[in-house]
């Protein structure tokens, strides 16, 4: 049972993909296949996320070869909560990309690339093993290099290709990091590392230079400050359905390695990682936030805020307490629905307007005013004000901080939420308060085939706010959670014991 | 590139680069070799004959079947109908086909059913495992051996569904480059 469950999330979108290139004429027939997978990948995420919550972290050894020789595959409640948001998220963009993304990118893969993609995130979130872990990125790398590129427009090469540079350089840093470990202790599972570096070893300082390679690589993947400029270049080129999921996604499963390799296996020193870790928090959120505010196109503001909103996450493990890591936990979750949602309101804002560009858009309030509210909920929910999910995250970050009298950085974060207050406040003033500049009454008639498709596309949004609302009003089982993945996190017997059955 | 002592020449290496790959294919258990090894030798062999002969020509040579046949006649019986449907289908093709009566119908496989019937074969040669309650991918072996071969199991499943992959792969890469 346990072999089933764990492997469900990664057999699932394969499969998906694998009937969809059979089916690879009949978009049609594809579509379906998309929408079945979504659900059961929820269904299967679900049950998965109860069954470790209930039991424990569980473990299956892939071709029955026993822990430290063969890969395993590992989920505890972090890995878990990541897998069923990625499961959210994607089941939104599949609804949405029916009707927002075109016919011609539809007919190119569109669907089986997405669910492969899906694939690669369950990977990454579920491995046991640093070079298997490797490989799920590279998955990811090639998926989001096919996604960004489809359609092959000017800006979307160009995006592509500044992704792909960057993120191979951090591939192959993340690869050297490897080599570098493997030279060091002899293995690669996660769990058999972290029995090694936590007995007395002949180089410790080499172990740490180990961990600054991943840092690097993850650095990179994840957008954190001297690396991110690759993120707001590439992130608004591709269409809505696409740039949403990679915007909601990509970063954090990044995230995601780093909290779980800071935890496990390079915790030996922390007098250099802590600091280091604190300072580039407070500066990747502070650019972020800044870059933001000079933007003036909708998409370019929200990818700036991506790299604002890695800095929380990082703060959180930078601060490294039970409750700081929590609410670094609790923050990923929130920040992949809330973000993933803003994008998809403003692909739907675009697919009426016509643009991204804040001095032509406004007036959407008059037309639209249940978008606006949704748009609302969303906005509020980053900005983290007080009953919507952002402050819950925001609230044990600054908590932790101060229990451990770490002023310079909760101030810094609470700064820095101000001005992402400021920053949504000019969304909302230019996008849907602003009378409308220079209206064209033609452009306002919608055909209906135009208004249904506009009307199905709001579906995913709501779908989303419902979750976002969840788990902001009423938090309390998503904050357990985010206590119990945290307290596995930083237990690493728990982990250890899990995977090397002793 | 068509030059006639190359068309020639892979006449003879086709069946031989096809008979190697399928040796290294299940060689690869234990000794050098494997599937991707021999999937890539494999595609060296159509490669050769789309730079030769082009695209189109290795399509209808290797990647099409034509079915022949006639509707039923209203009082001949099934079975008999069916036996002369596989005759014709099997038996003495060439000549048969410029039969005035007989129908064509063409089937044409093309490469990314050749990626997805590899991709299903690898993954499900892994399923096999779950379903006996044993972690993914483990391997079930017979207890007998084959001459050459050697003893089958549930990995060769995975090896061919790579083979597959990888020649699916080459080909759909081979067929877009020499069109353009």
């Amino acid at each position: 049972m346990n072999h089933l469950l764990l492997l469900l999330p990664l057999l699932i979108p394969l499969y998906g993909a694998i009937l969809c290139l059979f089916f690879w004429r009949y978009v049609r027939v594809q579509q379906l296949i998309g929408i079945l997978a979504q659900a059961c990948m929820l269904i299967a995420s679900f049950v998965l996320l109860l069954e470790v919550n209930n039991k424990g972290i569980m473990s299956t050894q892939m071709g029955s070869w026993p822990a430290p020789f063969g890969i395993t595959i590992v989920a505890d409640v972090f890995s878990s909560l990541m897998v069923i948001t990625s499961s959210i998220t994607g089941m939104a963009i599949y609804l949405y990309s029916i009707k927002g993304l075109d016919k011609a990118r539809q007919t190119f893969g569109y669907y089986p690339v997405l669910l492969i993609l899906q694939m690669g995130v369950s990977g990454a979130c579920l491995t046991g093993d640093l070079f298997n872990l490797f490989v799920w990125f590279e998955v990811l790398l090639i998926c989001c290099f096919v996604l960004i590129a489809l359609g092959g427009t000017k800006p979307q090469l160009e995006g592509a290709i500044k992704y792909v540079t960057i993120n191979f350089l951090a591939s192959g840093f993340l690869l050297t990091g490897i080599g570098v470990v493997y030279g060091i202790m002899g293995s690669l599972n996660m769990a058999e590392l972290a029995v090694l570096v936590r007995t007395p070893v002949s180089h410790p300082a080499l172990i740490s230079m180990a961990g600054m390679f991943f840092l690097i690589a993850f650095g990179i993947k994840s957008a954190i400050f001297p690396l991110f400029f690759w993120l707001p270049a590439s992130y608004h080129t591709p269409p809505i359905a696409i740039s949403a999921f990679i915007a909601g996604m990509l970063t954090k499963v990044g995230m995601y390695a780093l909290i779980r390799l800071f935890t496990l296996i390079f915790v030996t020193d922390q007098d250099l990682t802590i600091p280091l870790l604190t300072v580039l928090a407070g500066f990747t959120m502070v650019i972020g936030v800044f870059g933001a505010a000079s933007q003036n196109d909708f998409r370019k503001i929200l990818s700036f805020h991506i790299v604002s909103q890695i800095g929380y996450m990082l703060m959180g493990l930078a601060l490294f307490t039970p409750l700081a890591i929590a609410g670094s936990i609790y923050f990923i979750i929130h920040n992949i629905l809330v973000k993933t949602n803003l994008f998809l309101i403003s692909g739907v804002v675009a697919h009426r307007n016509g643009t991204f560009a804040l001095k032509k858009l406004g007036g959407v309030y008059l037309q639209h005013p249940f978008l606006s509210l949704l748009f609302f909920i969303s906005a509020f929910s980053l900005a983290g004000i007080p009953p919507f999910s952002g402050f819950w995250g925001k609230f044990m970050l600054a908590k932790a901080g101060f229990e451990i009298d770490s002023f310079v950085i909760v101030i810094t974060s609470l700064a820095v939420s101000l001005i992402t207050i400021f920053s949504m406040t000019k969304i909302w003033n230019e996008v849907f308060w602003k009378k409308k500049p220079e209206s064209d009454p033609l452009l306002d008639v919608m055909a209906d085939s135009e208004q249904q498709a506009s009307r199905m596309m709001h579906v995913p949004i709501v779908f989303l706010v419902v979750f976002i609302l969840f788990i902001g009003i009423y938090a309390e089982p998503v904050v357990s959670m985010a206590h119990l993945a945290a307290e596995q996190l930083l237990n690493s017997e728990l982990y250890i014991n899990a995977v090397l059955k002793r | 590139m068509k030059t006639v002592i190359l068309a020639t020449a892979i006449r003879i290496l086709i069946p031989i680069f096809i008979i190697f790959s399928v040796y290294t294919l299940f060689r690869g258990h234990n000794h050098p070799g494997g599937g991707f090894i021999g999937g890539l030798i494999g595609a060296i062999a159509f490669v050769f004959h789309t730079m030769t002969h082009g695209p189109h020509q290795t399509v209808n040579t290797f990647l099409k079947i034509n079915l022949y046949g006639y509707p039923r006649q209203p009082n001949q019986s099934r079975s008999l109908y069916l036996m002369r449907m596989m005759r014709v289908n099997v038996w003495r093709r060439r000549r048969l086909a410029r039969h005035p009566q007989l129908k064509e119908r063409m089937i044409r496989i093309e490469p990314i059913y050749i990626i997805a019937t590899g991709l299903l074969l690898a993954a499900t040669s892994g399923v096999a495992g779950l379903i006996a309650g044993q972690p993914f991918m483990h391997a079930f072996w017979a207890d007998f051996y084959i001459p050459i071969l050697g003893k089958p199991g549930t990995p060769i499943l995975f090896d061919i569904g790579v083979y597959l992959l990888v020649i699916g792969v080459v080909l759909k890469i081979t067929f877009v480059m020499s069109e353009e």
